[in-house]
This record gives structure tokens, C-alpha cells and sequence, in this order.
């Protein structure tokens, strides 16, 4: 996307036309920051290989990406549908809760790790997706797993 | 007859040496403290500084592992306005005319807005 998008001032504009029929339909991840930055790291487990192939597609297509890789894209998006699904269908109320605190503290994983250690347990129980962080140094706890938050507000988040 | 004396047996002696008695400890014990104040600090600093940078990292991967399912979304409806657009010019104008020489797409600097706005 070389240019970006138009602005228009005055009014909003929505192209309401749909895709052609020839492209096959996707159902529509139409989730809002908080519940995707929770479930981030259980999409990333899960989807490794299909954002992998969908990011290589577009590094290889060379300016057509949009055009030649509406395959991978369908792929990536089924699958992180079906990670947020099946989060919703097993660990609905820690997940609430956390992307609920999420919402209320600007977005900041350090500020919800009382809620956080819940949900993550609960999805490795039922879904066997874990979450990690790749690139953290070896010989310390990796910082989502740390007893005491140095940065969090108050001492009852942590 | 009672007079103002001075109480019997006299007054005290004034004290008329100096009294400047040299307070506080070695001046080596206070750099010291000062010194240990600071390290003490300074390690508190860096142990702050270095889990920032973890929370840093954790904020990064979350992003990373989001990237390619929010760049798909934006994808499908960059197709599909594209080809909204070329059924507009199709339908307008019969035929796509080509701006550059390649095949590569390129965001259109001109959008087409409609005369009647119905959304």
C-alpha cells in the first residue's frame, strides 16, 4: 500500500459494494482491540504456520500482494476465528475479565496479570495453546510469569 | 530594710570559653553512605529499565503474532473496492484504462465519489 488512504472531510463515505462472487467468503474476525490483544498470544501458537505462510506470500508478491494472496489471508483469518472461538466457548469469563481490564488500563498487559494468570492456565488446560514470548533471555522468568509487577498501579492487579 | 541583693552564696560562673564541639562522622563514612545510596539506586533504575524492555518485547510479539490477520482484513477490502472501482469504470466508461505499464497495484490517487450519496 503505497499511498495512503483518502480522506474525506466532509462526509463519511462507505463503498458498500461486496466482493464478487468469485472470491469464496470468509466470516469476519469483527473483534475489538482488547479480546484481540488477550488472545493474541493463543492466536500466534495456534496460527504459526498460516501468518508465516500468508507473510511470505506478501514479501514474494512483490507489489501484488493484496490480489495473489486472498488465500492465505482466508487461512489466517479462519484460524484466528477459530482460536477466539474456542476461547469463547471454554474460558469465557477469565477472558472477559481480562480483556474487561485490558479496556480499562490503556491497553497494558502489566496492569492485568491478576487476571491474566486465570485465563492463561484455563487455556492450556482445554486448548494446549501457551503462551510465550519469544526472544526473552534465557535465565530469568519470562516477565508475564513474575510474582511482582515493578510497573503496575496498584499491588491488588498484580 | 529589703534590698535587691544577689541571692546568697552568689551566682554561677558565666560561661565565657568557647563550646564548638566537632559533630558527625568521618567524611569518608558519608561518601559512603552517599555511595551506597546511589548503587542501591541506580540498580533499582536498571532492574526498572530492564523490565521495561521485557514488557516492551511482550507488547512487540502480541502486535507481531495480530499483524497478519488485521493486514488480510484490510487486504479483502482493498479488493474490494479495487474491483468495485474497475466495475464502476467498466460500467461507466466500457472499457479499464491502464495508468502505469506494470501490473502492480497501486493505491489510485483519485477516488471516485458518487453524485448521490445513498450511505
Amino acid at each position: 500500500m503505497s499511498a495512503r488512504q483518502p480522506r474525506f472531510n466532509q462526509h463519511l463515505l462507505i463503498d458498500t459494494t461486496p466482493l464478487p462472487d468469485s472470491i469464496p467468503k470468509v466470516q469476519e474476525v469483527g473483534s475489538s482491540s482488547a479480546p484481540l490483544l488477550s488472545a493474541s498470544y493463543f492466536i500466534g501458537a495456534r496460527c504459526k504456520a498460516y501468518n508465516d505462510d500468508y507473510m511470505q506470500c506478501k514479501t514474494e508478491a512483490n507489489g501484488k500482494g493484496e490480489m495473489d494472496c486472498l488465500r492465505e489471508g482466508r487461512k489466517v483469518t479462519r484460524c484466528a476465528g477459530s482460536v477466539l472461538e474456542d476461547v469463547n466457548k471454554s474460558c469465557l469469563e477469565e477472558f472477559r475479565k481480562h480483556w474487561e481490564c485490558l479496556d480499562n488500563n490503556n491497553q497494558q498487559l502489566w496492569q492485568c496479570r491478576k487476571w491474566e494468570r486465570p485465563l492463561n492456565s484455563c487455556v492450556f488446560e482445554k486448548l494446549n495453546l501457551e503462551k510465550k514470548i519469544p526472544g526473552a533471555p534465557e535465565n530469568e522468568t519470562p516477565v508475564h510469569l513474575r510474582k511482582r509487577q515493578i510497573f503496575a498501579h496498584s499491588i491488588m492487579t498484580q | 530594710m529589703p534590698q535587691d541583693m544577689p541571692p546568697s552564696g552568689g551566682y554561677e560562673p558565666v560561661q565565657y570559653r568557647r563550646n564548638l564541639p566537632v559533630r558527625g562522622f568521618r567524611p569518608a563514612y558519608y561518601l559512603a553512605a552517599v555511595g551506597l545510596i546511589m548503587t542501591y539506586g541506580f540498580y533499582r533504575y536498571g532492574q526498572g529499565i530492564r523490565e521495561q524492555n521485557e514488557l516492551a518485547r511482550e507488547k512487540m510479539w502480541s502486535r507481531i503474532y495480530l499483524i497478519p490477520l488485521l493486514q488480510a482484513e484490510e487486504d479483502r477490502d482493498l479488493v474490494r473496492k479495487t474491483l468495485a472501482g474497475r466495475a464502476m469504470e467498466k460500467e461507466l466508461l466500457g472499457a479499464e484504462t491502464k495508468v502505469y505499464n506494470s501490473d502492480r497495484f497501486v493505491r489510485p490517487t483519485y477516488a471516485v465519489t458518487p453524485a448521490n450519496v445513498t450511505k
